[in-house]
């Protein structure tokens, strides 16, 4: 069975949207950060161990801190989530209660997973303080770099829209 | 004539597509894409794979801007509109390309700058709170270490007036250098973190700077022979008498520099220089300077010498933490003004700086504080009494038997002592007291707290007693806190005999 889910990512600039998609996509990275504008989409394949082929289009939404700014046009028949910060750059989840808030009042029904990135950029130790600090209940902490929890990521929201 | 405009600035920049329900071109003009007709147009790009979420909508004409169409022939970056009709849809491509690759470039800097912007910030937070963290943890252990080296120092003093036998007195007078040492050390370190944690302010009164010149002059003139240097003053005599400004900070600049003259000269002179550059708007603008026959500070050196912890040269740490010219900077900093250097290597250096002084007017003048020209011998002075009663609140050992010491060795006391702090109204209720030396941290209740049930006590002869705290908090908070509590005096941790017996003189009747 094949089925085709639209899957946007969400977040600041910077934060590494671009980059956890590539290193899903194509299992690779580049240092250069190269500013999204607009929206780039991709689409990879999956197989769930369901039997269900699923295909997951990717929206990379250019970055913005004013989520309540972006056009419905871009948000119409989303199936997922993903909300990315940058855990190296606190002014990216600062925010995050009210961040999330826009989103599910924009997007109601389709899940959504958090997800700290650059974790290569800090000290593992520190990860635990700063989401206590904060507040934040991050599904995931990944590298686009290192490709940590990347592959998870994608795999546990494509789970979520196949039931 | 507007087609040939038309062609001419719309161009292949404009491109109409017709589309079924499922998708399939059914007419396409061809202008940026080339389809051909029945293709699919969701093969060509996944964005169109939201043509169904299009049709499920109540809406009947979408805008999407700036996206990215990926193809054989290279990206199309595009505002696409879809209106949909009876047979499907209309798709109207516009190729805004060089327009959003323009635009990239401007977003691509501003975003790389804020970016920046972030980053810096998160380091200079990082960066102060580690400041913080490092002048709290010198606060504490300057704090601490106060009574072990009181009582170090004190029974030292006490050990050096027993009977000694010659080598016995040598290693007590280096004990007592080092000592000494150690006080200032700490006293810099302490200075040096107040500093730099914005924690000092300068307390600014009326003082007579001329008996502070004369003092200085007269200690230093002893310094430098001891170490075997000359030394000349010259004081204009028109520098003001009484001037409005914090006495111990600047004692404590020139001081500083007079020490660090002394410490990098081995021979030749130290020259202290004070004068007059000008009094305007009441208020007196003077030079200070120092200057020696020293080694001289290399030119590539003499921004680094007012860093804490600076030296010269490896062999220097024999002199000292190198903490003098950074306080010097420092205070001088809070009172607007800066140190100033010439140097030549080999044949010595000058530290100069000006300050404005204030000069009260004699209506609102107040009493200059009391300067401390010779050092004063308490026995001879005449007294009142035969004997006066003290109070001695203190809870630790060590301390309470240097205070015995220091003021038994006087014979002008009777000394009572109460180590639990709950004990002390009990105590001055019932006997009478000339003085109550407090220990501010002592058990149950706190010295600020004794001061101040002292002080609401209904009767005179119990609520004027004098008291002294002794403590090594020395914070300018909390010596607010003391004053406020009613406590006239505050001797700090570490001090000797003529400290102690200079507050008690002072305050006994």
């Amino acid at each position: 069975m094949q089925k085709s889910k639209k899957v946007l990512l969400l977040g600041h600039f910077g934060v590494g949207k671009t980059s956890l998609i590539r290193r899903f996509v194509s299992d690779s990275f580049t240092d250069n950060y190269k500013v999204t504008i607009g929206v780039h989409i991709t689409k990879k394949v999956v197989d769930l161990p369901s039997g269900t082929k699923l295909s997951m289009i990717l929206w990379d939404l250019e970055g913005t801190d004013e989520l309540h700014l972006i056009r419905n046009a871009y948000l119409m028949g989303t199936h997922g989530v993903i909300f990315v910060f940058d855990v190296s750059r606190p002014a990216t989840f600062q925010h995050i209660d009210r961040d999330l808030d826009i989103i599910s009042k924009k997007i109601p029904k389709a899940p959504l997973l958090v997800v700290g990135n650059k974790l290569d950029l800090v000290d593992k130790g520190d990860i635990k303080g700063l989401l206590e600090e904060n507040a934040i209940q991050s599904d995931y902490l990944t590298s686009a770099k290192t490709g940590n929890a990347v592959e998870e990521t994608f795999m546990d929201l494509a789970k979520r829209l196949d039931l | 004539m507007l087609e040939a405009y038309k062609e001419e600035f719309l161009g292949n920049s404009i491109q109409f597509i017709l589309l079924d329900k499922e998708g399939l071109i059914r007419e396409s003009d061809n202008t940026c894409i080339s389809f051909s007709n029945g293709d699919s147009i969701k093969e060509y790009h996944p964005f169109f794979e939201s043509l169904e979420a299009v049709s499920l909508d109540e809406k009947e004409e979408f805008t999407f801007n700036c996206v990215h169409l990926e193809g054989d022939e290279g990206t199309l970056i595009a505002d696409l509109v879809l209106k949909k009709n009876e047979e499907g849809f209309l798709l109207i491509v516009y190729d805004l390309t060089q327009h959003y690759e323009e635009y990239q470039t401007v977003a691509q800097a501003r975003n790389e700058s804020i970016i920046q912007e972030q980053l810096i910030a998160l380091k200079n937070s990082e960066l102060e709170e580690r400041e913080r963290f490092k002048n709290q943890f010198i606060r504490n252990f300057s704090h601490e270490i106060r009574n072990p080296l009181t009582s170090i120092m004190s029974i030292t003093q006490v050990l050096a007036q027993t009977d000694l036998n010659e080598e016995q007195k040598r290693m007590v007078g280096f004990l007592t250098e080092s000592n000494a040492n150690l006080r200032l050390l700490l006293e810099d370190i302490l200075s040096i973190s107040m500093i730099a944690s914005g924690k000092l302010a300068l307390n600014e009164k009326d003082f007579n700077l001329q008996d502070l010149l004369e003092l200085i002059q007269f200690t230093y003139l002893t310094k430098a022979k001891e170490a075997g240097l000359s030394f000349q003053a010259s004081v204009d005599g028109k520098i003001p008498k009484i001037v409005s400004g914090d006495r111990l900070r600047i004692y404590q600049v020139l001081t500083n520099l007079l020490d660090n003259a002394i410490k990098y000269t081995e021979t030749g002179t130290i020259t202290f220089k004070g004068s007059l550059n000008q009094i305007r708007a009441n208020r007196a603008n003077i030079r200070f300077s120092v200057a020696d026959t020293g080694r001289g500070i290399p030119e590539d050196k003499r921004t680094a010498v007012f860093d804490s912890f600076s030296q010269i040269k490896e062999t220097d740490r024999q002199k000292g933490a190198g903490l003098g010219l950074s306080i010097v900077k420092g205070l001088l900093d809070l009172m607007d003004t800066e140190i100033r250097v010439n140097s030549t290597p080999d044949k010595g250096s000058e530290f100069y700086f000006d300050i404005n002084l204030k000069i009260p007017l004699p209506s609102s003048m107040n009493e200059p504080e009391a300067t401390e020209k010779i050092p004063v011998k308490f026995a001879k002075r005449g007294f009142k009494k035969d004997k006066y009663r003290i109070l001695l609140v203190e809870d630790d050992a060590l301390i309470q038997t240097v205070l015995f010491k220091f003021l038994s060795n006087t014979d002008k006391f009777y000394i009572e002592l109460v180590t639990d702090g709950a004990k002390v109204m009990e105590e001055v209720v019932n006997t009478p007291y000339d003085l109550i030396i407090l220990d501010i941290n002592i058990p149950n209740i706190t010295g600020d707290q004794i001061a101040r049930l002292i002080r609401d006590f209904p009767f005179k002869g119990i609520k004027d007693i004098p008291i002294i705290g002794v403590t090594g908090t020395l914070f300018e908070e909390d010596l607010k806190r003391f004053k406020k509590a009613g406590i006239n005096s505050i001797i700090p941790k570490p001090f000797n005999q003529e400290e102690l017996l200079k507050k008690v003189f002072k305050h006994i009747k």
